[in-house]
């Protein structure tokens, strides 16, 4: 297992009047090269919990592994797992800083003690990933992009650290339909051709029901579903209840089914959909 | 007046470099109606928010004019005049809290005006009423829900008793229960209290509330028509960075298949009742 967490607890400013459970319980398991999809409310505990895969936050109780290992023992390097399992906050341009691109993607490479040829492989590598080519944009200033290019160098600075797991949160918020078209195609093969393990927490229903192969979702601060998109939409109740909603093609044959048609429901793309509902009614 | 807001060749330019300008808005015209909903669409950086800045004189136009119920923008007399009549809500609901309760929040704006205590009293509970906030009103604004502090914002305008209510992307940043809150609460000020409506957004489900959808493109105005028009395939609406909604996307293909449903069932309950 890659990443495994057990009956984890934070509790944010303890002992104060202040004081916040934001984690109780929360045990789960993370594979290599899985694409998972964490879901919740505003305030539900989502950003917490990744900060703790990383190492951002340590818990209160419980533990958090990483390939079979505590990452608060004394024998772990804290910078070297950070570099490993790489967390992208949101609006991740606003920590855009240096005078080039180059430098910007540079940085966290750099800071794993790596130069010249190597480093420069690095940036090179991380630009392409992101589908910017480094000759066009190594010397350009980060504060002169597009905000969807933005977003995109600030992301290539992750990636150049080489990390087996990437936490994405809310990778796309703000961005127009084809920017965030894009950028989850991107993330998508990042997936299938590097094999890197995704994380993605997002409040858009739809993008992660296509992208996700399961899901955790997060309610009060604790774990309250987990499955296949397919199974976890299942228990529509429970998704609405907790404030969030089904994909509307999830919703849409979920009511056709409720009413006795004859259709399946783990479908997610319009065309899927569209060709199921079409061979209902060619045959009713 | 029909023609509440008037945008009349309106090009806004701003300075680059020393000898680069660039044109954010160029030679774009547009009226807007009483009692309109409009969405307004476009790519990042397709002058979408420079626009809606120009509609209540928070920039003003580098040639062309911007007339607000006849006052135009650039006349510095006019300026509160047309500022009372149209209000602006933006994306980030932290930036625009001031003031450490709810109701403290939405006197705001009115103890500004030097306005009666009773009167900005009445004002203040009817605007919390409105946006279903009333039974907060003496919280602390930072302890609101993401789409409570949305709502925060818009009674905040609304207790101006506005005309118009300009939204830039209101729920970018919101939870699919904050989306729906902030959704439901400006619809029922066009719906019920009359009040005028731009919302600019990115998720182009929400367009389909509004009774005609504007489209920009770097920095021109190149559609304006009824969701219907706009999004019934006639437009390459990938080639502007935009798609269509889900709903209307699998209505499109389905009546392409055969299947004989009306271009204007775009939501997914009407879709169900059709199909069932």
């Amino acid at each position: 297992m890659l990443i495994e967490t057990k009956n984890l607890a934070h509790v944010y400013m303890p002992g104060t009047p202040f004081q916040v459970e934001a984690l109780q319980g929360v045990s789960l398991e993370i594979e290599r090269g899985e694409f998972v999809g964490i879901i919740g409310e505003t305030g539900s505990g989502k950003s917490t919990f990744v900060q703790h895969l990383n190492g951002l936050l340590k818990p209160t109780s419980g533990e958090v592994l990483f390939d079979g290992h505590n990452i608060w023992t004394k024998a772990n390097n804290m910078r070297k797992h950070r570099s490993r399992i790489a967390l992208l906050f949101q609006f991740p341009e606003h920590q855009l800083f240096e005078e080039t691109v180059f430098k910007d993607i540079a940085f966290g490479p750099r800071n794993l003690g790596l130069g010249g040829e190597e480093l420069e492989k690095r940036v090179r590598y991380g630009l392409e990933l992101m589908g910017l080519d480094f000759k066009l944009y190594k010397d350009r200033s980060p504060f002169n992009l597009s905000g969807g290019e933005k977003r995109r160098v600030a992301m290539a600075g992750i990636l150049a650290m080489e990390p087996e797991v990437i936490i994405l949160d809310e990778p796309t918020a703000g961005m127009d339909p084809s920017g965030r078209r894009q950028l989850l195609e991107q993330i998508k093969r990042l997936h299938s051709e590097q094999n890197l393990t995704v994380i993605l927490v997002t409040h858009n229903m739809e993008d992660v029901s296509r992208l996700a192969g399961r899901l955790f979702v997060f309610s009060g601060g604790r774990l309250v579903l987990e499955g296949t998109p397919v199974d976890v939409f299942k228990s529509a109740e429970t998704i609405k209840e907790i404030g969030l909603e089904l994909p509307p093609l999830t919703e849409l044959l979920q009511e056709l089914k409720k009413s006795g048609k004859d259709i399946s429901t783990d479908l997610f793309s319009v065309e899927d959909v569209g060709r199921e509902i079409l061979q209902l009614y060619r045959e009713g | 007046m029909n023609n509440m807001i008037e945008v009349e060749k309106v090009t806004f330019e701003y300075p680059l470099s020393e000898d680069h300008t660039i044109k954010a808005l160029e030679n774009i015209s547009l009226e807007i109606n009483e009692g309109e909903y409009i969405a307004l669409i476009g790519p990042n950086g397709s002058g979408k928010s420079t626009l809606a800045r120009h509609l209540n004189a928070i920039l003003l136009p580098t040639s062309g004019e911007v007339r607000v119920y006849g006052f135009p923008t650039n006349a510095e007399e006019y300026r509160w005049e047309i500022r009372r009549r149209v209000g602006m809500v933006f994306q980030n609901p932290d930036n625009q809290i001031v003031a450490t309760t709810v109701e403290e929040d939405v006197a705001f704006g009115l103890e500004n005006l030097g306005i009666e205590t009773s009167v900005i009293l009445e004002r203040v509970n009817e605007a919390l009423e409105l946006v279903g906030l009333f039974q907060l009103r003496n919280h602390a604004p930072h302890l609101l829900s993401g789409g409570q502090k949305q709502r925060l914002a818009i009674a905040g305008v609304v207790a101006m008793r506005p005309r118009c209510l300009v939204l830039d992307e209101p729920t970018a940043m919101l939870d699919p229960r904050g989306r729906r809150e902030v959704l439901e609460t400006v619809k029922k000020m066009n719906r019920q209290e009359g009040i005028t409506v731009v919302h600019i957004t990115h998720f182009m489900e929400e367009t389909l509330e509004a009774g005609r959808v504007v489209v920009m493109n770097r920095g021109n105005i190149i559609q304006n028509g009824s969701p219907e028009e706009i999004f019934n395939g006639k437009i390459d609406l990938h080639a502007l960075g935009l798609e269509m909604p889900t709903v209307p996307k699998l209505v499109r293909m389905l009546r392409a298949g055969g299947l004989n449903i009306p271009e204007n069932v775009v939501h997914v309950h009407e879709l169900v009742s059709f199909l069932c």
